[in-house]
């Protein structure tokens, strides 16, 4: 054992004020009595008794110097060098993928890392310094480069394992950027070694500490929904990534109601498939699960969800007498289904989109329209073949259209309303127009002011572009172009103020950023106002279902596993805080005999 | 000292010996030596010498067998009072500053010894009351002596108080020495010891020196309530008023709940001790009312009737 601080050792000396004090207060107040015969008596009878009846007479001396020596014991700030996991410097990469969720070590792989980190901090001496980085899609460091144990810890206990692959290289950069490859640096790698081979270029000393000792695992890597004739159809594939053949109980679920299950042998290293039909296509979302396995390690890829996307299609009446051009364009879109007609059908459907191709038809209600050529919707006051292009107004049906190679015959002039403005201008007037009413029952409407075949847009690449925006902007998919399938942990764009339900019921409202809690796979569903539906967030990545850990990785220039460990770096272990809490201890304990101790009268005496 | 009425009160009583006494004087007493008296005690048969005028003729009337008529011997009985006037006798727990009143342990002393002594005089006994410092009153007889005693009483207090202030912790002769002394020339008859008993010498060889010289010993442990419960804790240097010895002592409840088991046993030592030699033992709290004692708690002790 050694000292920090011997000097400390001089408020050994307060013992001699207290023995003072002590000595003061045993100025005994003279009592005369008629005899001291029978006082004597029971003196000599308490004596006689133990030691410990002579010793309580002095049990607060004694307390009291107890404290102070432990206080002073404290304050020299003993230490004992010991064997420790972190000496002078060291940048811990702590392992947060997906892959490190797994149970194979109880209670999981990312805990059983945690508590050799935690283990580590606690063995830091007062000099050494550690930053603790955690390494997932995105690799941070939690705290700076510091001594302060307990901000260590405290970073450490606000780490979560990630559903992302790890992201060794920006790892290594961030280590490489705290100090990693420096003389008195060392940095500790706490992983599974699963997919880490980037770790060999960690520069300077490295130490890899291995976490987990198997490899059994079962994932669903599939789910796809399709619609076929006989309404829908699921597939499903399972991938066994583990060293073992395993048969698994599968299950898929629609809605939440059972459809289907299945056992499924799974050979090692293979994949099993299986197709569900039948499925009601009217569900909003199916969901396959992994019900039982019998080596199955990681929960978090045994479940996938699928949208159906039938339920976000739009619906558009194409009202033509024929232009294979716009068909082709409308047909190539996603998430579109066009109805094909020569005039307004007299069924009362409703669609998301009416596109007039030089038709005259009565529109319905808050009917949102592209309205090419002649047409019924505005009446036209003339034509005007002066159509050289003069300029584009900013509007997102014309983002990314190019108008100067277009050429356009003649086109017509049209009497229309003051919220339609002019998107693409000639100079003889607009081209295109676009705008949403002002009224209540709002409409979008695009209107294109001249016959497609008295023009060669249908053959520049400006048309479909043209197209595609006009139907976005006039029947948004699923609104707002959500995809169907996200990452988790990837944000989806939508609009401020979108309402999402996220799987477990909660409802969250989006901010400017669109939606970023994607952290849970699950079926999430968002309601925009203008636009409703659904996405599935899935956690579907094989290479972290393979969760085999590797113990021999090669990590920097030194390959270290468990069992090879070099001669341990030691550091100072301080023992001065355990002194002061059983100076506490006692001194609670003196204030405890003082008042306690004595009776009463005693007690009221003011003390020395 | 003592009221007119409450002094009435006591003609009414009489001393009751443990057992009884030859007297030199007939007195209001019986005596267990047979003689002349109006009291029948028993029958024996006549042997030659007997005085004939004390054979019962009627009973040879009836058996012709002379028998001697046998009557109890009435005779007075020297009442020796011991009050002992040591410093502790004086003692009181709060040194309080001159001019205070004797202690209340001397007052109820000194009042039993007056009250033991008009008794004995009022009921025709001879007594003599000495105190430890040697003063002796008596031997008186009649009541007539008891103004007389009174004074002495007071005398005695007056003196001690004296002394004391003089030479608080003066040495005086020790319990066993002034019994031991006093039995020397004592008539045999009752004696009454009037004392604290708190004597560094001990008491066993008074007492038996009592004993020894026939006289019956009634000891009356007179203690203040302050000895036989202290209340004072605390750390404290705790001196002897005779001795002047100092003795450290750190009280709480359990050192003196040892105190008054040390303290029991004692008294009960020495009643053992008294009782042994056919004597009698009284414990009397000095701070009860003087009619409590006297009237009830020494009657009901069967030391007066």
């Amino acid at each position: 054992m050694n000292l920090l601080n011997p000097a400390a050792f001089l408020f050994a000396l307060l013992a001699a004020p207290i023995i003072l004090l002590y000595l003061l207060r045993l100025q005994r107040r003279e009592q005369t009595v008629s005899s001291t015969l029978l006082w004597r008596q029971v003196t000599m009878d308490r004596e006689a008794n133990t030691l410990w009846q002579r010793l309580r007479r002095h049990l607060l001396l004694i307390l009291q110097l107890s404290t102070l020596a432990f206080l002073v014991f404290a304050l020299i700030r003993p230490y004992m060098n010991v064997p420790s996991e972190v000496s002078g410097r060291s940048i811990v990469l702590l392992d947060a993928s997906a892959s490190m969720r797994a149970t194979d070590v109880a209670p999981s792989r990312f805990e059983a890392a945690r508590a050799r980190v935690r283990d580590a901090i606690n063995s830091m001496g007062a000099n050494d310094q550690m930053t603790l980085i955690v390494v997932d899609g995105a690799p941070r460091a939690l705290s700076a480069l510091t001594s302060d144990k307990l901000q260590l810890l405290d970073a450490l206990d606000a780490a979560r394992p990630s559903l992302d692959a790890a992201n060794w290289s920006a790892a290594i950069a961030l280590a490489v950027a705290t100090g990693a490859g420096d003389e008195d640096t060392t940095t500790l790698v706490f992983s599974d070694g699963a997919h880490a081979d980037d770790l060999v270029r960690l520069p300077g000393k490295a130490r890899f500490i291995p976490i987990g000792n198997s490899g059994d695992n079962v994932a669903i890597s599939t789910l796809t929904l399709r619609r076929t004739l006989r309404g829908l159809s699921a597939f499903v594939r399972v991938t066994n990534s583990g060293p073992q053949d395993d048969r698994v109980l599968v299950s898929l679920r629609a809605d939440g109601a059972l459809v289907d299950a299945r056992a499924l042998d799974v050979p090692a290293g293979a994949s099993a498939e299986w197709t569900i039909g039948n499925i009601n296509p009217n569900v909003a979302a199916v969901q396959a699960r992994i019900d039982e396995a019998q080596r199955n390690f990681l929960a978090v890829d045994d479940a996938a969800y699928a949208v159906n996307a039938e339920n976000t299609m739009r619906h558009a009446l194409l009202l033509t007498r024929g232009n294979r051009f716009l068909e082709q364009a409308l047909a190539f879109l996603p998430g579109l289904r066009v109805t094909r007609a020569a005039a307004m059908p007299p069924d009362a459907q409703t669609y998301d989109l009416y596109v007039l191709d030089n038709v005259t038809a009565t529109l319905p209600a808050r009917a949102n329209a592209l309205l090419i050529g002649a047409q019924s919707v505005f009446t036209p006051s003339g034509i005007f073949s002066n159509t050289d292009y003069v300029r584009t107004e900013l509007h997102p049906i014309a983002r990314n259209v190019d108008w100067r190679g277009v050429s356009v015959l003649d086109a017509r002039r049209v009497n229309a309303p003051s919220w339609l403005q002019p998107v693409i201008e000639s100079q003889g007037g607009p081209l295109v127009l676009a705008g949403e009413s002002d009224e209540d029952d709002s409409q979008r409407v695009v209107l294109i002011t001249f016959d497609l075949r008295r023009s060669d847009l249908p053959l520049q690449i400006a048309f479909p572009i043209l197209i595609a925006n006009s139907v976005e902007w006039l029947a948004p998919a699923q609104g707002l172009n959500v995809p169907l399938n996200v990452k988790p942990g990837e944000v989806v764009p939508m609009p401020e103020g979108t309402r999402v339900t996220l799987p477990s019921g909660e409802e969250v409202v989006t901010g400017r950023r669109g939606f970023a809690q994607t952290d849970g796979p699950g079926v999430y569903t968002f309601d925009a106002g203008r636009a409703q539906g659904a996405f599935a967030v899935n956690f579907i990545n094989v290479s972290e279902s393979r969760i085999a850990p590797n113990p021999n990785l090669q990590v920097g220039s030194v390959s270290a596993n468990a069992e090879q460990v070099e001669s341990r770096p030691t550091s100072q272990r301080e023992f001065w805080h355990w002194m002061a809490g059983i100076a506490l201890v006692l001194l609670l304990a003196e204030w405890w005999v003082y008042q306690r101790g004595l009776p009463t009268r005693w007690r009221a005496t003011p003390r020395p | 000292m003592l009221s007119e009425a409450f002094l009435q009160s006591l003609r009414t009583l009489r001393l009751n010996p443990p057992r009884r006494r030859v007297g030199s004087l007939t007195g209001e007493r019986r005596s267990v030596k047979r003689g002349r008296s109006v009291e029948f005690a028993d029958y024996r048969n006549y042997t030659p010498g007997d005085d004939p005028r004390r054979v019962d003729w009627n009973i040879y009337a009836r058996l012709e067998r002379p028998y001697i008529k046998l009557f109890e011997d009435e005779e007075d009985l020297t009442t020796h009072i011991l009050l002992d006037d040591s410093p502790s006798m004086f003692w009181q727990p709060d040194e309080e500053a001159d001019g205070q009143p004797l202690a209340q342990k001397w007052l109820c002393a000194a009042q039993l010894a007056v009250v033991l002594g008009y008794v004995a005089l009022a009921s025709g006994d001879k007594i003599v009351l000495e105190t430890n410092s040697s003063q002796r009153f008596g031997p008186k007889r009649g009541v007539a002596s008891a103004a007389a005693l009174i004074a002495f009483v007071e005398r005695v207090s007056a003196t001690a108080k004296r002394d004391l202030r003089a030479a608080p912790t003066g040495r005086r002769p020790s319990l066993n020495a002034w019994l031991k002394r006093y039995a020397l020339d004592a008539r045999p008859g009752l004696c009454i010891v009037i004392s604290d008993m708190l004597d560094e010498d001990g008491y066993a060889e008074g007492f038996n020196a009592l004993g020894n010289s026939r006289l019956d010993v009634n000891l009356l442990h007179t203690l203040s309530a302050d000895e036989l419960d202290p209340q004072f804790t605390g750390d404290l240097r705790l001196k002897d008023v005779e001795t002047a010895n100092l003795q450290d002592m750190s009280l709480d409840d359990a050192v003196l709940g040892q105190y008054r088991r040390r303290l029991t046993a004692w008294s009960e030592e020495i009643a053992a001790h008294v009782r042994r030699r056919g004597g009698r033992y009284h414990l009397t709290d000095t701070s009860l009312p003087l009619e409590q004692i006297v009237l009830k708690d020494l009657r009901r002790a069967e030391w007066l009737v």
